[in-house]
C-alpha cells in the first residue's frame, strides 16, 4: 500500500477550469485503474490557477493474481484424425501456455471443439501501471479552450510547467509537451522560492500551505468566506451573497486575502445593480451592504497577495472602481437624456437573428401576441400595460448601460421607463418579462410581465424552429429549451388557461412571411407540430424528474393543450399511484383501453343500443356508467381530477364482471359491435384525463 | 525619483533590449493596434524565431473623445513586445519588466487574469490573459494561435502594455493628460489638441463617399500587390484598408449588416498579405531559423523537439493546405 500523488503545474489557468478539469482528472484515474486492476482507496483533489492535483490513498502494491481461460487452436488442427497425436499447432498452443498437451481442456462452441488452457495471469506492479493511467489521464482532460505555445506539439488548457508524480518515495515516469515529471513542485508565485522538493505524497499539504499556496479547493473557498465575511463586518457592513463570485474568486487564488476599499458616495444613487454589476463582472469584487440590504459605498477585494502595505494596493483597486463607476455614471446620465420612448426607433437598425428579422419587428409580434394571450388568459386588465410594456420592453438594449453590462437588460428598462414617469406597472413588466434570468430568480410578480414574457418566449421558439434552427444533441445555441420550460412553468404558476394550440398559431401567423421561405419537404412535420412536440418533449423530461413516467406518459397522451390542466391531471392521478388497489385499476382501465385502441378502425361510436344489451353484467355496467358519467364530466369541467377519478374508482368491480362474464368478441356483429361502443363511451370518460393504456400494471 | 512617461518607454525597451530583443520603432502607418504592425502580424508567421520589442501609436478612431475623457484617446501608445517561440520562462520575464519600472509584485496584488483575443479583422487569435495590478488591467499577455488564418507554430508570446494606463498609475494621476512626459511637460500638453482635432475630424467631418472610395481603392491596391508577389507592399494597403473602415466606423458610416461584410474584406487581404509573405520566406529558405537567436535564460527544457521542419517543405500554394502546418 503506498500513497499517490500527481500534481499538473500550469501558468494561470482560467478559473473556469479548475474544476470541470478535476472532474476529468479523477473520472480518467478511477476508470483506468478499474480496467487495469489497480485497487486503490479514497481520492482527494486539490486545485489552484497553477495546480491541478489529485492525492490516492492505498494503491495496492501490485495487480491481484487472476486465473485466465485461453482459447488454443482447434481440436482438429492441434491433433491427427486420431485426436491424440499432436500436431504442431497442439504444441505451439502447449508450450506457450506453459503446460502439457494432454492436460489441455477440450471445449465445444459452436465452430467445434477447440483446446482451452486455464492459466494464471501474474499481478503487474501498481508502479508501472499508473505510469500509463497517469499519462492519459494528463491527455484526457478535455477543458473548454486548448491552447498550444512555445514549440511544443500538445495542447492544454494553458502552457504545462511541472508534473509531479510520486507514488510512495518513487517518480512515476509521466510525460506531456517538454516536461517530464518528477518530484519538484512550486509554490506562491510571489512568497516562495520556485522550487519545492516533496518526498512523500502525504508532505504535499502541509508543504505548499508553508509555501503560501492552500491547495484544497474547499478549504480555501471557507478561507475565503471567513475572511470576506470578518472583514466586512469590521468595515460596518456584511457581504451581499454571491456564489457564483466566490466559486471564480476560489479559482484566482492560491492565497485568498481580503481587502477593504471604498467608493465616493455620490455614486450611491446609480441603480444598486449597476453599482453591484460594476464591482462585480470586471473587478470581482464582493458588495457590501448594510441591515436594510442597502449598498454601502464599500467593497472587499480578494488579493492574491498579503502585499507590504495594504493601503497602498487599496489605493489601486478604488482608482479603477473610481475609473468605472465614472464611466458608468456617465452611461447612466447619458442613456436619461432620451426617454426610452424615443429609442424604440432604434431597434429598427438592431438585428435580432438574421432571418427573424429586427429587434423592432420582434417587439411587434411580441406586444401583438402579449395582447393575444392576454385575452385568451382572460387578463384583459392589463392589455394597455401589455401594450406600452412589449413596446418599452427592447428599448434598453439600445442603451449605453446595456451595451457594457448586458447582464441589466430589463433592470436598466425599469429604471429608465420609472425615471421617465411611465407607470409603475409598465416599468415593472419591463423588468419582469425576463424573469427567471437564471436560478436563483423568481417569477414575475405581476400579469403583464408574465405575458409579455411568455409572448417574447413563444415567439422565439416559433421563430427559430420556423427557420430550421431548433437545438439538436447537446446544441441549444438560443437556450430554447430553457424558453419551454420556463414557458410552461410561467404558465402553470400564474394558472393561467389558454391552448397552447391556438397560441402557436397564433405565433406563427405574427411571424408570417418570416418563415416564408424556410426549406421544408411537404413530409417534414408543420413548425406547429415540431413547436408542440418540443413542449412534449420539456413536458416529460421535466415531469419525469418528480413522477412516474408511465403516469406522466398517459398523462400527456390525454393531451396537453392546456398547460394548467395537464399539471392537475398529473398531481391527480399520481395521487391514486399510492393507493393499494391502484394496479388493478389501472389494469381494468388499461384493458378497456386497448380493447378500444384496437377496435377503433371496425366501430364506429354510437350510442349504446340498450335493447342489445343481453347479458345481465353488461346491463349493469351500462346503468352504473350512467350514474356515475354526469358527475364524472362535472367534476373535470371544474378541474376537479382528483373527484373526477374517484368517481370512476366504483366502476371498476362492474367493468371487471363485465369481463369476466360477457364476451365482448362475439360472433353476432351486432352485439360485438354494441359491447364495444359501451366500452368506448368508458374510455372516452377516463380518457379526457389520462391514456390509461400507457399506464405499467400488472394484469 | 519619479517615473515619467519617458522613462517608462526608455525602462521597457532597455529591459528587452537587453534580453536580446531587437527594438525597432513602431510601424509608421495608422494602426489600431500594435498586433496589426507587420512586425507582429507578419512575423508572427512561419517557423523563423522572432524577438522585437517597440512602441505603436495605434489610433482607434471611434474612442476619440475631443480631449474630454480622462481614460479614453483616439491614439494611445502601446509597448509590444514578441517572444517567438514563446521562451518557457516567458511569464517571468515579463514580471522582471514590470519590476523593472517599479512594480513590485510583493507590494501589489499582480494577477494573470483569463483573457482570450481575437481579431477578426486580421483572421487572428490568441489565449492568455490580462494582467492585474491591484485590479487594474496592465498589459495583454498572448500566446498567438491563429494569424491571417494560419496556425501560429511555433507559437509567439505576444505582450502589450498600456503605457498611459502604467504612467498614470505610477505617477499617481487621474487623468491621461496630466501624466508627465518629462519633467515640467505634460501629455496633454503634447497630445491634447491632437485628440481634438483628430476626434473632430473622424467623428465629425471625414467624408464617408471618400474614404468608402479609398477603402475599395487600396483593396483593390492590396490585390494588385499580391498577384505581383509583392506581400509587404500589400500589407501597408491592407492597413489602410483596415483604418478607412475604422474612420467609416467612427463616423457611423457603415450599416449593421454592412459591417460584417467590411470585416470580412479587411480579413481577406490579411490573410492573401498572410500567404504572400510566407510564401515569400519560404522561398528565402527561412533566413531567420539560421540564427541562434533566443531570448532571456531559457529554463532547461527536458525532452522538448525544436519546432518541426516541416515547415521548411511545406507550400502556402493552396487554400486546402492552410492545416497543414499542423502536422
Amino acid at each position: 500500500m503506498a500513497e499517490l500523488l500527481f500534481e499538473l503545474g500550469t501558468e494561470e489557468l482560467p478559473a473556469r477550469f479548475v474544476v470541470p478539469a478535476l472532474d476529468d482528472l479523477e473520472k480518467t484515474f478511477t476508470e483506468q485503474c478499474a480496467a487495469l486492476n489497480v485497487k486503490h482507496g479514497a481520492i482527494r483533489r486539490f486545485g489552484t490557477p497553477r495546480r491541478l492535483a489529485l492525492l490516492v490513498s492505498g494503491i495496492a502494491e501490485k495487480t491481484d493474481d487472476v486465473m485466465k481461460e485461453v482459447q488454443g487452436p482447434s481440436v482438429k488442427a492441434a491433433f491427427e484424425a486420431d485426436g491424440k497425436t499432436p500436431k504442431i499447432p497442439g504444441i505451439k498452443f502447449a508450450e506457450s501456455v506453459k503446460l502439457p498437451i494432454d492436460q489441455l481442456k477440450r471445449v465445444t462452441t459452436p465452430k467445434g471443439e477447440y483446446l482451452v488452457a486455464t492459466v494464471e495471469e501474474k499481478g503487474r506492479r501498481s508502479f508501472e501501471l499508473l505510469s500509463d493511467v497517469l499519462n492519459l489521464c494528463t491527455r484526457k482532460i478535455n477543458f473548454a479552450k486548448q491552447m498550444r505555445w512555445g514549440d511544443v506539439e500538445q495542447s492544454f488548457g494553458r502552457p504545462l510547467q511541472w508534473i509531479v508524480a510520486l507514488l510512495g518515495t518513487e517518480v512515476v515516469p509521466v510525460t506531456f509537451s517538454d516536461v517530464k515529471s518528477g518530484r519538484v513542485t512550486r509554490g506562491h508565485r510571489f512568497l516562495s522560492s520556485a522550487s519545492l522538493t516533496i518526498d512523500k505524497p502525504a508532505d504535499y499539504e502541509a508543504l505548499l500551505e508553508k509555501a503560501n499556496v492552500i491547495p484544497d479547493i474547499t478549504k480555501r473557498r471557507k478561507v475565503i468566506t471567513e475572511r470576506v465575511a470578518a472583514a466586512a463586518q469590521k468595515a460596518g457592513g456584511t457581504v451581499l451573497h454571491d456564489d457564483a463570485l466566490i466559486d471564480q474568486v476560489v479559482n484566482l487564488v492560491e492565497l485568498p486575502c481580503p481587502v477593504v476599499g471604498t467608493f465616493e458616495e455620490r455614486h450611491l444613487d446609480l441603480p444598486a445593480e449597476v453599482l453591484i454589476q460594476e464591482m462585480k463582472s470586471h473587478q470581482r469584487y464582493f458588495t457590501l451592504v448594510d441591515g436594510q440590504g442597502r449598498v454601502l459605498p464599500k467593497f472587499i477585494a480578494v488579493s492574491n497577495t498579503p502585499v507590504k502595505d495594504e493601503k497602498l494596493s487599496i489605493k489601486g483597486y478604488e482608482r479603477v472602481l473610481r475609473a468605472r463607476l465614472t464611466d458608468g455614471r456617465f452611461f447612466f446620465d447619458e442613456d436619461r437624456k432620451k426617454p426610452l420612448i424615443d429609442t424604440v426607433e432604434k431597434l429598427h437598425r438592431r438585428s435580432w437573428i438574421d432571418k427573424l428579422g429586427t429587434m423592432a419587428e420582434k417587439t411587434d409580434r411580441i406586444r401583438a401576441l402579449g395582447v393575444f394571450l392576454a385575452n385568451a388568459v382572460g387578463q384583459a386588465a392589463v392589455v394597455s400595460t401589455v401594450e406600452r410594456a412589449a413596446t418599452l420592453c427592447k428599448a434598453d438594449l439600445n442603451s449605453a448601460m446595456v451595451g457594457e453590462f448586458p447582464e441589466l437588460q430589463g433592470v436598466m428598462g425599469r429604471e429608465y421607463a420609472l425615471h421617465d414617469k411611465e407607470p409603475k406597472e409598465v416599468a415593472l413588466a419591463i423588468f419582469e418579462h425576463y424573469l427567471p434570468r437564471g436560478a436563483g430568480d423568481g417569477l414575475p410578480t405581476q400579469d403583464a410581465g408574465a405575458i409579455i414574457g411568455l409572448a417574447d418566449r413563444l415567439d422565439s421558439l416559433c421563430g427559430l424552429f420556423g427557420i430550421g434552427k431548433k437545438p439538436t444533441g447537446a446544441k441549444d445555441d438560443f437556450a430554447l429549451r430553457r424558453a419551454a420550460i420556463t414557458f410552461i412553468r410561467i404558465a402553470t404558476a400564474r394558472s393561467y388557461r389558454f391552448s397552447l394550440g391556438s397560441a402557436i398559431d397564433e405565433s406563427i401567423s405574427l411571424l408570417g412571411e418570416k418563415l416564408a421561405d424556410a426549406k421544408r419537404k411537404p413530409t417534414d412535420p408543420t413548425v406547429k407540430e415540431q413547436v408542440l412536440e418540443f413542449f412534449r418533449g420539456r413536458l416529460e423530461s421535466t415531469w419525469k424528474e418528480t413522477h412516474r413516467a408511465d403516469v406522466v406518459e398517459a398523462v400527456i397522451c390525454a393531451g396537453f393543450d392546456d398547460l394548467l390542466a395537464a399539471q392537475l391531471r398529473l398531481e391527480a392521478i399520481s395521487a391514486y399511484v399510492s393507493r393499494p388497489d391502484f394496479s388493478a385499476l389501472a389494469a381494468t382501465f388499461k384493458r378497456v383501453a386497448n380493447i378500444v385502441e384496437k377496435q377503433a378502425k371496425d366501430v364506429t361510436r354510437a350510442p349504446v343500443d340498450v335493447s342489445k344489451l343481453t347479458d345481465e353484467p353488461e346491463k349493469v355496467l351500462n346503468v352504473e356508467l350512467a350514474k356515475v358519467s354526469a358527475a364524472f364530466v362535472t367534476a373535470v369541467k371544474a378541474d376537479d381530477y382528483a373527484g373526477a377519478m374517484a368517481k370512476v374508482v366504483p366502476l371498476r368491480p362492474f367493468v371487471d364482471a363485465f369481463f369476466d362474464k360477457v364476451m365482448v368478441m362475439a360472433d353476432d356483429k351486432a352485439l360485438r359491435e354494441n359491447r364495444v361502443r359501451l366500452l368506448m363511451e368508458i374510455g372516452a370518460l377516463f380518457g379526457t384525463v389520462a391514456d390509461f393504456s400507457k399506464i405499467q400494471a400488472e394484469s | 525619483m519619479p517615473m515619467y512617461f519617458q522613462d517608462l518607454l526608455l525602462t521597457l525597451q532597455n529591459h528587452w533590449a537587453k534580453l536580446g530583443c531587437i527594438v525597432t520603432q513602431g510601424y509608421d502607418l495608422e494602426v489600431g493596434a500594435g498586433t496589426m504592425a507587420p512586425a507582429t502580424f507578419l512575423r508572427a508567421l512561419g517557423p523563423e524565431p522572432w524577438n522585437v520589442a517597440y512602441i505603436q501609436p495605434s489610433r482607434r478612431p471611434a474612442d476619440g473623445r475631443f480631449g474630454d475623457n480622462p481614460n479614453r484617446l483616439f491614439q494611445h501608445h502601446q509597448f509590444q513586445v514578441i517572444l517567438k517561440p514563446a521562451p518557457k520562462n516567458v511569464q517571468e520575464l515579463y514580471l522582471d519588466s514590470i519590476k523593472a519600472f517599479g512594480i513590485d509584485p510583493l507590494e501589489h496584488d499582480i494577477r494573470f487574469v483569463e483573457d482570450d483575443w481575437e481579431s477578426p479583422t486580421l483572421g487572428a487569435s490568441g489565449l492568455g490573459w490580462e494582467v492585474w495590478c491591484d485590479g487594474m488591467e496592465i498589459t495583454q499577455f498572448t500566446y498567438f494561435q491563429k494569424c491571417g488564418g494560419y496556425e501560429c507554430k511555433p507559437v509567439a508570446a505576444e505582450l502589450t502594455y498600456g503605457l498611459e494606463r502604467i504612467a498614470m498609475y505610477l505617477q499617481g494621476v487621474d487623468s491621461l493628460y496630466d501624466i508627465e512626459w518629462v519633467k515640467g511637460v505634460k501629455y496633454g500638453e503634447v497630445f491634447h489638441q491632437n485628440e481634438v482635432e483628430m476626434s473632430e475630424y473622424a467623428l465629425r467631418h471625414s467624408d464617408a463617399v471618400q474614404l468608402e472610395m479609398l477603402f475599395r481603392s487600396y483593396e483593390t491596391e492590396c490585390k494588385r500587390l499580391i498577384d505581383l508577389g509583392l506581400p509587404l507592399p500589400a500589407y501597408d494597403y491592407a492597413l489602410k484598408c483596415s483604418h478607412a473602415f475604422n474612420l467609416l466606423d467612427a463616423r457611423g458610416a457603415i450599416s449593421v449588416t454592412d459591417r460584417a461584410g467590411y470585416i470580412k474584406r479587411v480579413r481577406d487581404n490579411a490573410a492573401l498579405c498572410a500567404k504572400g509573405y510566407l510564401k515569400m520566406r519560404q522561398k528565402l529558405d527561412w533566413p531567420l531559423c539560421k540564427t541562434a537567436w533566443t531570448v532571456g535564460q531559457q529554463l532547461p527544457v527536458f525532452e522538448g523537439k525544436p519546432a518541426s521542419d516541416a515547415w521548411k517543405t511545406i507550400s502556402f500554394e493552396d487554400k486546402e493546405k492552410k492545416e497543414a502546418p499542423r502536422g
